[in-house]
């Protein structure tokens, strides 16, 4: 009888397979996501291609955008097309180009049923990287044609959705819940992926928007806080 | 010389079956079809002649055999229309086409077979061009143009070998009948009745005597088929713009049925843009409607016009048929079609596509285009916008949005420049390298469409009762004194409660009584 370590190890045979502490690969080639922090805890070590992903916040405006900016950038630099479906407010367009974004293959999609357009998307595989912001009445059949669909989709896909649909099943491989950090800081909960759970957040520090001395002020306790008199008085 | 012969043996019948609807049990099911001149069948597709219906048959009776055949009137202008674009198919493949009668197109194809590949590849992509017009074919080859239309009607050996010598070719002629040749049409029976079936026949009996009784034309055929004698062909030259027209048989409702008529045209369309080696640009497609006595009085109601046009030229049908079936999808109907007709003016010279096998990066591109150009045809131009940063510094116009897939000058927004944001902190400059340091980002990502009012409670904006937290500012933007958007305004960021980052600004001077202090316009997403 051959020893236990002589044996080939598990995760080696396929590499669709991995056990249950260790971090799932995939066979599929992933998008870097820019924070190295985040891409050690990602399967594969960043964005996945050919899935949906989730992305689960409570309200625009926790730096979910800057979040994606990294990889979507690269996209648009690799010469291809970046979708954004129904964004939740008017996107400003010299933000976007700061943050990397290619606006020229950078196209903003509108209207009632976005579900038609993103499915198509998914499906031509002619689109570099999709971002939807998906209604509350997005049901589970739906998510699960987008996960069928994306399987011809070679980039990322992003769905965001309401904090409420944790709750709920989801057949997307990787579900991210975002909540603030801090001022330019963002807590990311591994809510699901092809691995083992993680109990902490992954805290990243975003492109910033404050200056160092604005990010002390913020960071100071509420009480001392400075009133705007005193804020016009210093600049 | 190489005459290639191309003979459409039911041309009648199928240019009518298209402008039939499909049929509710399958589209394949067309059931029993014939057309009718005066009164009697002059063609009738298989599943009529399996209930009995047959060629001279008076109409009465054809009814009385099946009695849910469709029967339609013969339209030699419709029979035109599909054979020409038959033609223009050709012309894709040689620039020296023309009419041989009796639905026979001849193309001299000798100069091109070298660029095709040699005849055997040249006549597969002919046929594989033809397939879309859904046509019956029968090809024959020959070294002379009056040849080709004798043998083209015969059966379908184009594939074999051509005439190698000219003992053989002559054989070859002397089998056809006599009842193929045009010249021979009146004198039919009187040749029937002297035994003379086949040119063979007519070329053994003394030139003078047979030109005395049947005239010269049959002989100088016969002498043109051989190669004796001269026989130049004016060759077709394709009309510089495109319009057909298909008189659907049915009136049609849905767009279901619409796509099917629109799809006949659009195949012709595509073989119009091959025969001038170009693209299609875009197109007009007019929907003509079934007149009531409430729209006489206002003629512009009885056409639908579905204009359609192309950010990237393209050749293919397919994708023209998918924008077009966007288009009629959520089309309401003013009334039942009753014809359609397809006008193009539009042609972009251009090489066709490259048959890649890998996707390279052009061709990655054009599926980009294409898939814009769909959702355009189905959300409309005005759902799909392209963000341009423009030279203002008020916040709410600087951004321009460029409506619809490709077209660059659709219809701005913008009043202002557009400005060109490459360089200083473009993609190559922040893409790499840990975001945490990338250049400090000076504006929101998200901005509110009409700024939010808020609350001020000492100084303090409040957003739903909780106050916010001023960390950054003022910046002050002061601009638009030259139109009617004057702007004082100080900005801040501000910090809620969360931790989220919004961008706030008050009114450079101070708020009067009952006047809101504070405004949300963006969010640092």
């Amino acid at each position: 009888m051959s020893s236990p370590s002589s044996l080939l190890p598990l995760e080696h045979l396929h590499p669709a397979l991995w056990r249950a502490h260790q971090l799932g690969r995939g066979r599929e080639a992933v998008q870097a996501s820019g924070y190295a922090a985040l891409d050690a805890e990602l399967p594969g070590g960043g964005w996945p291609q050919r899935a949906i992903t989730e992305l689960l916040l409570s309200r625009p405006g926790w730096g979910e955008i800057r979040l994606l900016a990294p990889a979507l950038a690269r996209v648009g630099a690799a010469g291809r097309g970046v979708l954004l479906l129904g964004p939740p407010a008017e996107p400003c367009a010299e933000a976007l180009a700061q943050l990397g974004l290619d606006l020229s293959r950078c196209v903003v999609i509108r209207g009632d049923d976005l579900l038609w357009p993103l499915e198509q998307a998914l499906r031509s595989g002619q689109v570099g990287a999709v971002v939807a912001w998906a209604p509350a009445s997005l049901k589970g059949e739906s998510l699960r044609r987008l996960q069928l669909a994306a399987q011809s989709h070679e980039g990322p896909a992003f769905v965001v959705r309401a904090e409420a649909a944790a709750a709920h099943p989801s057949p997307a491989p990787l579900r991210l819940g975002l909540a603030g950090a801090g001022p330019d800081a963002l807590a990311v909960r591994l809510l699901k992926r092809r691995g083992p759970a993680l109990e902490q957040p992954v805290v990243l520090a975003l492109p910033p928007v404050l200056s160092r001395t604005a990010r002390q002020r913020a960071l100071t306790p509420r009480r001392t806080r400075t009133s705007v008199r005193a804020l016009s008085a210093s600049a | 010389m190489l005459w290639i012969g191309i003979h459409l043996p039911a041309l009648s019948l199928e240019s009518f079956i298209a402008t039939l609807a499909p049929a509710d049990d399958g589209p394949d099911e067309i059931g029993p079809v014939a057309l009718v001149a005066h009164h009697r069948v002059v063609a009738a597709n298989a599943a009529a002649r399996d209930c009995g219906v047959r060629p001279g048959q008076k109409r009465a009776t054809a009814l009385a055999l099946a009695p849910h055949a469709r029967l339609g009137e013969a339209d030699p202008a419709r029979d035109d229309a599909a054979l020409m674009a038959v033609a223009h198919v050709a012309l894709g493949f040689t620039p020296s086409v023309s009419f041989g009668g009796d639905h026979v197109v001849l193309a001299e194809v000798q100069a091109s077979l070298r660029y095709f590949g040699g005849l055997p590849r040249l006549l597969q992509r002919l046929r594989a061009g033809l397939a879309p017009l859904g046509h019956e074919l029968r090809l024959a080859c020959a070294p002379t143009a009056q040849g080709a239309q004798w043998m083209a009607p015969g059966h379908d050996d184009a594939e074999a070998a051509p005439a190698n010598s000219k003992a053989d070719w002559r054989a070859r002629v002397g089998a056809v009948p006599v009842a193929r040749m045009a010249a021979a049409a009146p004198h039919l029976a009187a040749l029937e009745s002297l035994g003379l079936a086949t040119a063979a026949h007519l070329w053994k009996q003394p030139r003078a005597g047979l030109t005395r009784r049947f005239g010269g034309a049959l002989l100088a055929d016969i002498d043109r088929a051989l190669g004796d004698l001269a026989d130049p062909r004016p060759a077709l030259q394709p009309a510089p713009t495109f319009d057909s027209r298909l008189e659907l048989f049915m009136r049609a409702d849905d767009s279901a049925a619409l796509l099917t008529g629109a799809a006949v045209l659009l195949n012709r369309l595509t073989a119009w843009a091959l025969a001038h080696h170009g693209l299609v640009g875009g197109f007009e497609l007019r929907l003509h409607h079934e007149s009531r006595r409430r729209m006489l009085e206002d003629p512009a109601s009885r056409t639908t016009v579905l204009e359609i046009g192309l950010g990237e030229p393209v050749s293919d049908t397919a994708h023209l048929h998918s924008l077009l079936r966007e288009r009629l999808q959520r089309l309401p109907l003013a009334a039942s079609v009753i014809e359609l007709s397809l006008h193009c003016h539009a042609i972009t010279p251009g090489a066709p596509p490259n048959a890649e096998l890998f996707p390279s990066a052009a061709s990655v591109g054009e599926g980009w285009h294409r898939l814009l150009e769909r959702f355009e045809a189905r959300l409309g131009a005005h759902n799909i916008q392209r963000l341009q940063p423009v030279a203002d510094h008020r916040p709410e116009l600087a951004t321009g949005v460029r409506h619809g897939g490709d077209a660059p000058s659709m219809c701005a927004r913008a009043p202002g420049t557009p400005l060109n944001l490459a360089a200083p902190s473009g993609p190559a400059a922040t893409s790499s390298g840990d975001p945490a340091h990338w250049p400090r980002l000076k504006r929101p990502v998200w901005l509110l469409r009409q700024p939010q009012p808020l609350r001020d409670e000492g100084g303090t904006p409040l957003l739903s009762g909780r106050p916010l937290w001023l960390v950054a500012g003022p910046e002050r933007i002061e601009a638009g004194w030259w139109d009617d958007g004057y702007a004082a305004r100080d900005y801040f960021i501000a910090q809620d409660n969360d931790g989220a980052l919004l961008w706030v600004y008050r009114f450079r001077r101070a708020p009067e009584a009952g006047e809101v202090g504070w405004y949300l316009q963006g969010r640092f997403g």
